[in-house]
Order: C-alpha cells, then structure tokens, then sequence
C-alpha cells in the first residue's frame, strides 16, 4: 500500500502547490540563516558568513526543482502545464477556438443523437438476462412478415424439439379487454403461456407466475399486471397479489405484478397478461379452430441459430405434409434472433443513418484537423525554438496532443447539448413505428460513447499537426515552405469531397424515392375526406346483431349531418393494409378453372355501404355501384377491382353478370361493377387485387370495428365534434378516433420521410462543412505563395491567369475527391436499395447533380480567397516577409 | 592527508536521516544537517540541499512527520520526528546494512586474510 500513499501525497502536493512553495521557502531561508549565523559566530563577516553558508547549502533553485519534482506526479504535472498552455492558446484566439469547437461540436453531437438512437436498436441489450439466446421461429409465408406456428404443429413440436432450452408462445393481436370495475377502462390483454415469463428470465416484480394448472382450459381466471398499470389504477398497493379484480366481466384473480422494465418480445404494450390455456389439442380436421401463435424460445448454451434451424427442419417437414399440397412451396421455416425480430426493417435504415453521422463527423475532424495544421504551419518557428532549447519529440508531440483533446472534450461537452437538441428534434419528427424511440435518451452509455468519440476524434484530428517535426533551420530565418503539409491538407480535403458527395448522392436518391412515393396515385380523392375509426368492446358488444345495431342506428343519426356531400361505412379503409383477405384460389368463377398452382397470393375484400366509392372518389368502371336496394338479404352482388376483373378474366372476357364465389361457406355473389384500383396495402407495394360486399342490413360478417367516411366542405374539426356528439348519444363509452385522410396517407410515407430528411439535414451539414474546409485550404495556400503571385503579377501575369493558377491546383483535388467519391457512393447505394421506391440504386443523373452541386460549392469556396489572390499587389507582396 | 570524501548514497542518507532522529528526537532540518557532518566527521560531505527531497521522500512514505515549530533563537521551522513505521523501517534498515557490512568484511576479510 506504500504506493498508495507516496500517489496520495503526491495527488495532494499536486493540488496545494502554492502552500508547499511557500512551506519550502521558508524553511530553506531558515536553514540559511541559520547557517549564517553559526558561520558569524564562527568569527566570519556576515557578507563572507553568508557566502558560506550558500556554499555549504549548495544550489538552493535546485533543491527546490529536485523537492518539486520528488511531490508531484510528473506526468500529471507535465499535463497541467499543457493544459493551462493549451487554454492559454486558445483563448488569444477564441475565433479560431470557437470555430474549432462548434465544428467537433456539430459532428459529435448529431453523432450522439443518432447514436442515442440507433443504440437501442442495433446494439444494446434487450431486458431480457442473456438476450442474445432468444429467438423466435416459425413459418414464413408471403401474406404474413412475421414467422407464426399453427396451434397442432406447436404441441407437437414443443415435446420433439431439441435445440432449446426452453420454448414459450403468445396469442397474437393483442386482444382488448376490459377491468369493469367502477370507472371502466379498455386495456390490451395479452394471451401467454405459464412458460413465458420463465423462458424470457422475467421474475414478478411482486407475488408470482402463474401455474401451468392455471394454464390450462376452464381454470379459474388468473392474472399478472403490468408495472404502470399497477401504478395508476392500483395506487401501487403492494397487497394486491391474490385480490380479484374484474376483468370483461369475470372474476379474475391477480397473482403478480409484472417488473418496470418487462417488454413483451413484440413491443406491443400489453397492460395485463392471462393464460392462453391452450387446450393441446393436436386436431388438424381442417374445420378445427386453429390457433395461430407467436414462438419464442432460448436457445441451449453452445447452439447457433442455424443450428437450432437445422435441427428443426425435420420437424417443420413433418407438419408440411398437412399443409394443403398447393400451399406447401409458399411456407418456409425461419429462425431469427429476437432482436432481429423486433426491429424488422429497421435495422437499414439505423446503419445508413449511423453511417451518414459518422461521415459528418469525420469531415468535421478533417476540418479541425486542417485549422491544426494551419495553426501548426504558423507555430513552426515557435515549436523550432522550443526545440533548439532541448524539448523532446515526444513532448512537444504531447503538447500538441494534449491542446487537439482539449478541443476535443470541449467540442464533445458542447455536442452532448446539441444531441440533446437533436434529439428531441428527432422524436418531434418522427413517425410511428420506429422501435424504441421513445426509449432513447442522452444517458451515462451515450454519454460514454460521446466521451469515447470526442477523445478519438481529439487524436485523429490532432495527429496530423502533431507529428509535424519542427525544422530547426526555420531559426536561420531563411523561408521555409511546409510542402508536406500542404500536400497533407490537400489530401484531407479530398476525403471531405469524397465523403461529401457520398453523402449528397445517398441523400438525392432517398429524396427521390420519397418524392415518388409522395405522388404515387392513390386511385382515390382523399381531399376533404375525414374518418372516424369506431371500436366496440367485446363485453358490451358480443354478438354481430348487437355491434350491427349500433352501426345501423349510427349511420341513420349521420345522414343527417349538414354539409356532407357523401357519407359510407366501410369495416376497413385503404390505403393502409389490415382488410379481411381470401386467396386466390378460393375464388371460384363458373366454367373458369380455380387457381391452382399455390396460393395465388391474398385478395383483398371489404364491407362497405353504397356511398363507399362517392365518398373516396372511386371511379366505378364498367357496370354499377351498390344501391341501397342491394342491403337487402335477396342481393348478393360484388364489384371487382380492376386488377382482380383482369386477373380472374385474363381474356378480356366480360365480367359483369358472372357468378362468383369465395370460400365453400360462401353463397354465389353476382358481379355488377369493376371499380378502379386503390392502394391498400401501403404506398410502396403495388395494389393487391381486392373485391367488395355490401354492408348488409342484416348480420353477416364481422363489424366489431367499422370506420365512418365523411366526405364534407365544412371544417373538419366541425364533422368530428358531430361525429363524436352522435356517437355518444347512442352510446357514450364507444372509444372515437378522428383522422383527416390526406394526414393518414401521409403517414403513411412518414418512415421514408423522416430517413430522408435525416439523411438531407447530415449531407447538407457535411457540404457545408466541405465548403469551410476548401475555403480554409485555398486561403491557406494563397497566402503560402502571395510572394510568389506578387512576382508572378509584376512579371506582367494577368488576375486571369492567376484566378487560373489557383484553380487549377483546386481543381485538381476537387476532381481526385470526386473520383473516389462516385465510386464510394456507386458502391455504397446498393445498401440503400431497400429503402428505394421505383428509383433505381445506380442513378447516374442524381450521381451527376450531386456531383454538380458539390462542385458548385467548391468553386464557391475557392472563389473568395482565390479573389484576393487576383488582388495581390506586387509591391506589397514582395516585401512580404 | 586527509581521507577521500565518501559519496552519498540515496539509501544511506535515507538510514542516517532516520537514525539521526530516533537518537536526537525532533530536529529541524539545519539540526540534522549539522548532526550528520559531527558525526560523520567531515567524512561524509554532503551538499545540505540535497537533504530537503529526501526529507520529503520519507515524510511522503510514512516514516517521519514535520511540524511547524519555533527553533532555539526563536525562529520559525520546520521540525521532523520519526513515527512509529519510521521506527519499524530504520529496524529494517538497520538490519540489512548489517547483514550487508558483515557480507562485505567476509568478502574482503577472506581475501585480506588468504
């Protein structure tokens, strides 16, 4: 421990340096006095007992320097002094201090921000102990994006299965529920197994799982809660386990208290988890109700993904064979990581947008790193003295160092407040969807990584001027001209040309893509249209007479409604995705062949009310409408999408007068109209084929949710208060969501957007940046050669022939960073293709006006110094130095 | 003649600074500077500046204190007093020079004495 506190000591000595000066001064000047005196006593003179005792005493300076050096940490000592250096420094030029440090700034803080984002997506654990050994697997088939397993094939898999430890399921689709108790809410109930808190290593937070007794069909009702909802509806009350609540009406006992930071593996915010008490039957009789879950397990320790995939195969091919025969090449088996999972498509975007920032933050290091140099260039005789006098290399290197990470963690602190910024710019921004935006934030990790980049990017952008070696020749005062270093700058400002234009390209051909996506024909007029999603609880509701009721006497009180041009009901609208579907080959025409060669994929098809198509501006093509006669339970019409009617009548052969028929429980419907095409499965895909049914007077279907569309001139806000005024007076706890539709088919290209303008606002900041770099370098190098310009004007050449000088020695790196930087960005755009919208990767008229705007501004920024270069007066400039 | 002045080493000054007090008690640091040339007889010349680091190197291990005092004039200075580890480590130190001057007489005694 002896070290321990010679370290302390000398932290302490380090700290009150002043004292102890003060303490050895006087203590040395008593010993001399002391000496004197015996020396005077000795019989000597006092000047010559003096003298004698400085003798005796020896060199007091270096006592002192020997006594300072044995009390400090030298390394921290020397650190001291190059920091107050440093500050020194850069407070006599706080313009170039503050352009230094706003510059780190900009590109540590948007590298923080997005960092803070993307962290949670891509790289930080998920609360799950041990994460990394969760998956999910299943099916895979083209009408669903995430992988499920059918209830049989579940029971049977999870007694044969051997890669994993353990293997648990949820009920998908989140069902609402109702606690009916006094102040009634609607909650999300979410249907697990007993093993699902166990396999995901979640303990209640209070009281316990539930049992698999309690699991199983017909057990008496049981429930685990959520943190926040045990918070605000249960004050928290920490004797709740074992109390009955009443949840859709039933008894339901609560048996623990899910812990704060519990997820579910989809992300989906379920207030209250009860048993799926699924029945183990293994009953595949195609009228069985077929149970559709989600699989997550964990993986044994020492098995792989693929391992585990592989292991499984047999299994999957097993239940195959009671997948209808033309079905089974459209079903594959997938094992994915949870992660992988839940960010979807998430995880390109997070890479281009983490990759955008970072190119930001190292043009914004070039950029310092070029000042640097600058400054190096104008400290060269400083530096030529210093070590003339006996400074090492490394020192001086040290020093250097020590000034670019101050700058450094000056810029960072100054980033974390702009990502701050930042990033509460990007939560307002963004759309919905985005996995775990609402988690990120500026914390001790992000933090971290801040500290961690500002001090690399303090290095990186240090390096350059520090291993500059001082030329001791400077001192004879002949001219010296730093060609390296020049040569160093140039070559820096080439990488920001490429990196730039890199950055500007990927921008271009986002903004493009988003652009299309913007005008894509919707096939609709959703101008002045409004919607008004209506849920109706199960509890309340439970039979299709009931919720049918409810909508009929809606749909009277709105008739009603002033300055509604055209009013419909429809139980799903476009053009999100979320309508009932059939395949393909379900659909029976008369003396037609059924489809047979798989699935043929989904179709589409709504309920809708007569003045559907009016209201959404749907032209009708050949045949009619629905009429108000075709509610009636004797009607049985369809009307077609166009691309169904061409689908199901390839030849050009009429449709209209055809019987057709979905489904063998199905009646045989009449078509009698084809209605244009309307996106309705999101903006990108192309429209699937769909149909339509009337909305009957009578029950048929499903109409727990249906949606009311207005069109109307009047204000918006206007129709939602009726709306919401006269579906309250027939029932006023049925839930109402009001959306404009231009606002709901633009959300719809809210993803898109929000990378788009990310990705715009980094490049724009990067040419930017790029700009200040060239302007720097070429002013640089005019002032390098003024003397040489000067002579060149007073030989007789022209302010022409000068401007060309210095552009084309800009020229050249100008082109050099193109070069690499078309073919960084040819090579890079590939990663963007999945984000592109009918624009092709490899566009060379956006790589051409990047290109062209990226030169522009270089020539804008050489222009100025390049100005003063055509000024140059000879005479001046001659006795220049 | 007189007798070659002998050189100071680090460790020794160290052993004479921490005997100088377990024998005197508290001392300033003149105090000790004139107590090691009595005793050494001139012998040892030592440069008394050089006392002041070692001075501080023991205080930073542990094994002497200082204490700001008044000296026999009246004077102000600083006074050092060994602590009990300094005891412990002038034991130590005590020992292994021995052992080493014993070492050192039968390596050079043997060949005196051959």
């Amino acid at each position: 421990m002896g070290w321990l506190r010679i370290f302390g000591a000398r932290w302490r000595g380090l700290l009150s340096k002043r004292q102890l000066d003060q303490d050895l001064d006087a203590e040395l000047r008593a010993h001399l006095e002391m000496l004197t005196e015996e020396n005077i006593r000795r019989g000597m003179s006092p000047v010559e007992a003096r003298y004698a005792a400085r003798r005796e005493f020896g060199g007091v300076e270096q006592t002192k320097e020997l006594h300072r050096r044995q009390r400090s940490i030298q390394f921290l000592d020397a650190l001291v002094i190059d920091l107050r250096f440093a500050l020194r420094g850069l407070g006599k030029r706080p313009a170039f201090a503050l352009v230094a440090i706003l510059t780190v700034a900009l590109g540590i803080g948007s590298t923080t921000a997005v960092f803070s984002v993307v962290d949670r997506i891509l790289f930080r654990s998920l609360p799950y102990p041990h994460d990394d050994r969760l998956v999910s697997f299943g099916d895979t088939a083209p009408f669903e994006a995430n992988e499920f397993v059918l209830g049989p094939d579940y029971v049977d898999w999870k007694k044969a299965q051997t890669p994993f430890r353990s293997v648990t399921s949820f009920v998908p689709g989140g069902a609402d529920c109702d606690l009916t108790e006094q102040n009634p809410v609607r909650l999300k109930c979410a249907l697990v197994e007993s093993s699902f808190l166990p396999t995901f290593g979640i303990e209640p937070f209070l009281g316990r799982n539930f049992t698999s007794e309690e699991d199983r069909p017909n057990a008496a009702r049981v429930a685990l809660i959520s943190y926040g909802l045990w918070r605000s509806r249960f004050a928290s009350d920490g004797h709740l386990p074992g109390r009955t609540i009443s949840l859709d009406g039933r008894p339901t006992v609560v048996v623990g208290v899910l812990p704060a930071q519990f997820e579910m593996p989809n992300l989906g915010h379920d207030d209250i988890l009860v048993p799926a008490a699924l029945d183990g039957s293994t009953d595949r009789r195609p009228t069985a109700r077929q149970t559709i879950l989600r699989v997550f397990a964990r993986l044994k320790p020492g098995i792989s993904i693929q391992q585990a995939a592989a292991a499984m195969q047999p299994l999957f091919e097993q239940s195959l064979n009671y997948v209808p025969p033309q079905f089974r090449h459209e079903v594959s088996f997938r094992v994915r990581s949870l992660r992988d999972r839940q960010i979807q498509d998430a995880r390109v975007a997070s890479w281009v947008l983490l990759g955008a920032v970072l190119a930001v933050l190292l043009v914004a290091c070039t950029n310092v790193a070029n000042l640097l140099l600058a400054r190096a260039t104008s400290r060269m005789r400083e530096l030529a003295v210093r070590t003339a006098l006996g400074a090492s290399r490394g020192r001086l290197v040290r020093q250097a160092l020590t000034e670019s990470l101050l700058l450094g963690v000056l810029g960072g602190l100054a980033g974390c407040w702009f990502a701050q910024l930042l990033l509460r710019l990007f939560v307002s921004i963004a759309p919905d969807g985005i996995p775990r935006l609402e988690q990120a934030s500026i914390d001790v990790r992000v933090l971290l990584f801040a500290l961690a980049v500002s001090l690399c990017s303090g290095i990186l952008f240090g390096l350059g001027a520090a291993l500059g070696r001082p030329a001791p020749e400077l001192l004879t005062g002949k001219e010296n001209r730093p060609t390296a270093r020049g040569l160093l700058r140039q070559v820096l400002v080439t990488v920001q040309i490429a990196v730039s234009l890199m950055l500007l390209a990927g921008a271009g051909l986002l903004l493009r893509s988003l652009w299309k996506l913007e005008t894509v024909a919707l096939g609709m007029d959703a101008n002045s249209v409004i919607t008004a999603g209506i849920d109706l609880a199960a509890y309340r509701y439970p039979d299709s007479a009931k919720q049918l009721a409810f909508f009929h006497q809606l749909e009277a009180r709105l008739k009603h409604m002033p300055g509604v041009t055209s009013l419909a009901l429809s139980d799903t609208l476009p053009p999100s995705g979320g309508m009932q579907a059939t395949f393909l080959s379900s659909i029976e025409i008369p003396g037609h062949a059924k489809f047979s060669a798989g699935t043929g994929g989904m179709i589409g098809y709504r309920y809708v009310t007569p003045g559907y198509f009016r209201a959404l501006g749907i032209p009708i093509q050949r045949g009619r409408g629905f009429a108000e006669e075709d509610r009636s339970p004797r009607e049985r019409p369809v009307i077609l999408s166009e691309a169904l009617a061409k689908k199901l009548f390839p030849g050009g052969e009429e449709p209209l007068g055809k019987s057709f028929r979905f489904g063998l429980q199905n009646g045989w419907r009449t078509i009698v109209g084809v209605a244009g095409d309307v996106k309705n499965n999101g903006l990108a895909a192309p429209a699937d084929p769909e149909f339509y049914l009337p909305w009957k007077n009578e029950t048929e279907g499903y109409f727990r949710s249906a949606h009311v569309i207005v069109q109307s001139a009047i204000h918006p806000q206007g129709v939602a208060d009726w709306i919401r005024g006269e579906t309250a007076a027939i029932d006023p706890t049925v839930p109402v969501t009001i959306e404009v539709m231009t606002t709901r088919v633009a959300k719809l290209t809210g993803r898109p957007r929000f990378t788009a303008v990310l990705l715009s606002l980094f490049a724009g900041m990067d040419v930017l940046l790029a700009g200040i770099g060239i302007y720097g370098v070429v002013a640089f190098l005019v002032t390098q050669q003024t003397r040489e310009i000067g002579i060149r004007i007073a030989l007789g050449a022209t302010p022409g022939s000068v401007l060309g000088m210095v552009f084309r020695n800009m020229a050249r790196w100008t082109a050099a960073g193109a070069a690499f930087g078309i073919l960084g960005a040819w090579l890079c755009s590939r990663f963007l293709e999945s984000l592109l919208f009918e624009v092709r990767a490899h566009d060379p008229f956006l790589l051409g006006a990047a290109l062209l705007v990226l030169v522009a501004v270089a020539f804008l920024a050489g222009w100025i110094p390049a100005r003063r270069a055509m000024q140059v007066d000879p005479m001046m400039a001659l006795r220049y130095e | 003649m007189a007798p070659p002045r002998g050189e100071v080493l680090q460790g020794t000054l160290d052993l004479i600074v921490l005997q100088t007090l377990e024998l005197m008690g508290p001392l300033h640091g003149y105090g000790i500077a004139q107590r090691v040339q009595q005793v050494s007889r001139d012998l040892l010349k030592l440069n008394q500046g050089t006392l002041y680091p070692a001075l501080l190197r023991l205080e930073q291990r542990g094994w002497i204190c200082s204490k700001w005092g008044a000296s026999e004039n009246n004077r102000k200075a600083k006074y050092y007093s060994l602590t009990r580890a300094g005891q412990k480590q002038l034991l130590r130190e005590t020992e292994s020079w021995e052992r080493m001057t014993a070492l050192m007489a039968r390596l050079l005694g043997g060949t005196e004495g051959a």
